[in-house]
């Protein structure tokens, strides 16, 4: 290996320990309610992950993130609630329905992930004839219809108002407590916010490492090639439909474990949780993020989660013009500066947070 | 020497696990101070549901109001509201921010029926007050025994719909109804109400058409009702599919008597479908009011509430339109607070303004028609109860206004 190569590794090792250092210790610099916030970005921030996998790293566009996210948070609250729950709640589970007899809220992920990542493949299938805005069609379809096609089953779904969890599931679920009341961890006690918190960031950081694993290895390269060029990869040997179906799969699995950690830190589940503007969203956050790197997804996160709670706040500056907080305050002025800062990131930073990163780093490195 | 370095250690924790508990003891309730009551609530000031803004923006324009005359008992009142973007888990964050970090003293006016669903189970187990939830759904007065930290205020989508079966039972024997709802837990309850008002003639719905919120249109549902022949149409649906449901109507050629529900029905809405009167079916819908129509202008000209309520728009919120209906029921709703807080005492607690909105009487406010009582009870957490018919009358020149009729009649739960 060249000496700048293991300069730049070197670089990056530095960066992402530096990360997962400041992600541990953030709390302690928070306050408790902030801490709630950040577990938010922390979903956000999974969903990117998994999202780039898929439109980042093998070009495959996707319009529908938000309904893996539903699967993924429905699929935790039947199997929080499990028969007892439901029945709490008077609604019921068909019988050939495996939801259990309720399940302590945080295993739920990993299983909410497998089942978005089923669902997640067979999305991937069809999609493996079409290509670019036909494909954003066919997953922005997906978001319309998914919420909707959920709320159906009203018995077992909770149809509208969906799935409560609170008061039926006291034990099994973290958020049901008073936030007075404090949770032991590994010998600590912490409050529901910063449980949440860790919980977010955990799995999130554990995703983060399992996508670095994959995409680094020999299904990374597949990824890539399928991107640059899907006639080259396929004669170099790549199965097209393997791996775009893969990337699929992987790419839901981490929308559904996103969805999960929303429904337990919500408490609730309900298909308005899932609007379609959810996957446009996270469109946009992988976008600023900066596609095919993971270096800037904490910047997309942190963006899609505090710019429309930054311009509520904008209203409540006293400080401000009264001109200017009339006009934050009048309608459809949140969705305008979302717009007008959306482009000015875009126009700023073409490449991403990502690019920008590596436009600050590479001349330090370079210098080495 | 061990034995004393365990003692300190006993005993600091001790000290470390009663610090929180003496905390806890606090004799007066977060969000109230010598000088200023802070309450807050979410609504969607963006995103598919941004037109019920004005639920907040006039409530806050009429603390302001009374902010201005010295507030209540000294007190100023501050209203904090979030826009949740109309996304249930959004309003749970939200909420829970202005329960945890904002420390308000009450979650008040908060808007629609899932959202408020969403927060009722974490308010009451944190006893903070849900009040005035800006939702006609049914629990949120009838469900007080589980949910005593929980208040609603208008009239219930039940009550409302069974005034117009009651009214058809008696006055159209020979009806054939047909339905357009929307396919939620609002237009059901609608339904529900409407069926127990028609009682033996329930069996005349004879076709009913669901719609999905994200729907664009609802041509084909009207066609389909157009085509099993109903003389009786309800539109049971919020504002844009109301405006296009008589639009299609109309086109269709389709004549019935035509009710449409209270939250499509405000004056502005019923401007826009009749179309300058070119829109003849328009003519004769049948609605409810409990509140004063701010575009009837001729009817409420002397009136002192209307004065007022154009006073505040004019004075606290000059951007606002002063013909939406949203701001009336606002300051209506942030009338009976301000009645709540006076009664709740000079040092009001939470459980001191449940009891206070638990035991109203008031025939005062006055941006309700005249005669409609705020009463609430033991056994009755539905502040509004008394509604009238009304119906929609186009004059020569094609201006309309509601023009209502009948005794005030009760909604109840």
């Amino acid at each position: 290996m060249r000496r700048r190569d293991n300069v730049a590794l070197g670089a990056r090792a530095i960066g992402v320990a530096a990360f997962v250092v400041v992600i541990a210790i953030l709390p302690r610099f928070l306050s408790d309610f902030r801490a709630s916030e950040m577990a938010r970005v922390g979903i956000f921030f999974i969903a990117l992950v998994g999202l780039n996998i898929l439109t980042g790293y093998t070009g495959q566009i996707s319009l529908g993130h938000g309904a893996f996210m539903a699967v993924g948070g429905y699929a935790s609250a039947l199997l929080i609630a499990g028969r007892p729950g439901l029945e709490l709640a008077q609604l019921e589970a068909p019988d050939w329905l495996p939801v259990g007899d309720g399940m302590r809220d945080f295993w739920t992920i990993p299983i909410a992930a497998l089942v978005a990542g089923a669902f997640g493949f067979l999305v991937g299938l069809p999609a493996l004839r079409l290509r670019g805005l036909y494909l954003a069609l066919v997953t922005f379809a997906l978001a319309v219809s998914v919420p909707i096609l959920l709320r159906e089953p009203e018995k077992l779904t909770g149809g509208t108002n969906g799935l409560n969890l609170f008061g039926t599931t006291e034990d099994r679920l973290t958020g049901a407590i008073d936030n007075t009341v404090h949770i032991p961890v590994l010998g600590k006690d912490m409050t529901f916010n910063d449980w949440t918190y860790y919980l977010a960031w955990t799995v999130a950081l554990v995703g983060l490492a399992i996508a670095w694993l994959i995409l680094r290895g020999r299904s990374g390269r597949a990824f890539k090639a399928i991107r640059d060029s899907e006639v080259a990869a396929t004669s170099s040997g790549v199965s097209l439909a393997s791996y775009k179906t893969l990337a699929f799969a992987i790419s839901a699995a981490y929308a559904g474990a996103a969805g999960a950690l929303l429904t337990i830190l919500s408490t609730i589940v309900t298909p308005g949780s899932f609007p379609v503007f959810l996957s446009i969203q996270l469109l946009i956050g992988v976008v600023i993020a900066g596609l095919g790197s993971l270096g800037g997804l904490m910047f997309g996160a942190l963006f899609l989660y505090y710019l429309p709670v930054g311009i509520q706040e904008l209203a409540d500056i006293g400080s401000l013009p009264n001109g200017l907080q009339d006009a934050a305050k009048s309608p459809g002025m949140p969705s305008v500066i979302y717009g007008v800062a959306l482009i000015l990131v875009l126009f700023l930073l073409p490449r991403g947070a990502a690019g920008f990163l590596r436009r600050l780093l590479i001349p330090l490195t370079k210098r080495l | 020497m061990r034995r004393t370095s365990i003692l300190i250690g006993v005993m600091a924790a001790a000290f470390a696990l009663a610090l929180p508990a003496a905390h806890g003891h606090e004799t007066a309730d977060p969000g109230v101070t010598g000088n200023s009551i802070l309450i807050g609530g979410t609504t969607p000031l963006s995103g598919v549901a941004s037109a019920y803004a004005s639920v907040a923006r006039g409530a806050e324009a009429y603390f302001n109001y009374v902010n201005a005359r010295g507030g209540v008992n000294g007190r100023k009142i501050t209203y904090k509201y979030l826009d949740d973007q109309y996304n249930a888990s959004i309003t749970v964050q939200q909420t829970r921010q202005l329960v945890q970090q904002d420390r308000v003293f009450a979650v008040y006016n908060s808007l629609g029926t899932e959202h408020n669903l969403a927060i009722r189970d974490y308010l009451n187990s944190v006893r903070v007050p849900q009040i005035f939830a800006a939702t006609g759904a049914r629990t949120f007065g009838a469900d007080f025994r589980r949910y005593p930290w929980t208040i609603g205020y208008q009239p219930s989508y039940t009550g409302e719909a069974r005034i117009y079966g009651r009214w058809i039972q008696k006055n159209r024997k020979a009806a054939r109804i047909a339905i357009l709802y929307q396919n939620d837990d609002y237009g059901k309850e609608l339904i529900a109400g409407l069926r127990r008002g028609l009682g033996p003639m329930k069996s005349r719905i004879i076709a009913t058409q669901g719609y999905e919120v994200t729907a664009t249109d609802v041509q084909s549902q009207v066609a389909r009702l157009k085509a099993s022949r109903a003389n009786t149409f309800m539109i049971f649906g919020t504002p844009r599919y109301s405006i296009q449901s008589f639009i299609y109507a109309n086109r269709l050629g389709w004549k019935p008597q035509i009710f449409v529900n209270s939250v499509a029905s405000a004056s502005n809405l019923m401007e826009i479908a009749s179309d300058a009167g070119n829109n003849k079916r328009v003519n004769g819908t049948i609605s409810i009011q409990f509140l004063k129509d701010p575009t009837d202008s001729t009817r409420w000209a002397g009136d002192a509430g209307m004065k007022l309520y154009r006073q505040v728009m004019k004075q606290y919120l000059p951007k606002g339109n002063p013909n939406d209906v949203f701001h009336v029921y606002a300051m209506a709703s942030a009338y009976t607070l301000v009645e709540g807080l006076r009664k709740a005492g000079r040092n009001p607690t939470r459980s001191g303004l449940m009891a206070a909105l638990a035991s109203l009487d008031s025939r005062k406010n006055p941006f309700l028609i005249p005669g409609v009582a705020i009463k609430t009870g033991r056994l009755d957490r539905f502040p509004i109860e008394q509604v009238q018919l009304t119906r929609w009358s186009v004059n020569r020149r094609g201006n309309g206004r509601w023009v209502r009729f009948g005794p005030l009649q009760r909604t109840p739960g």
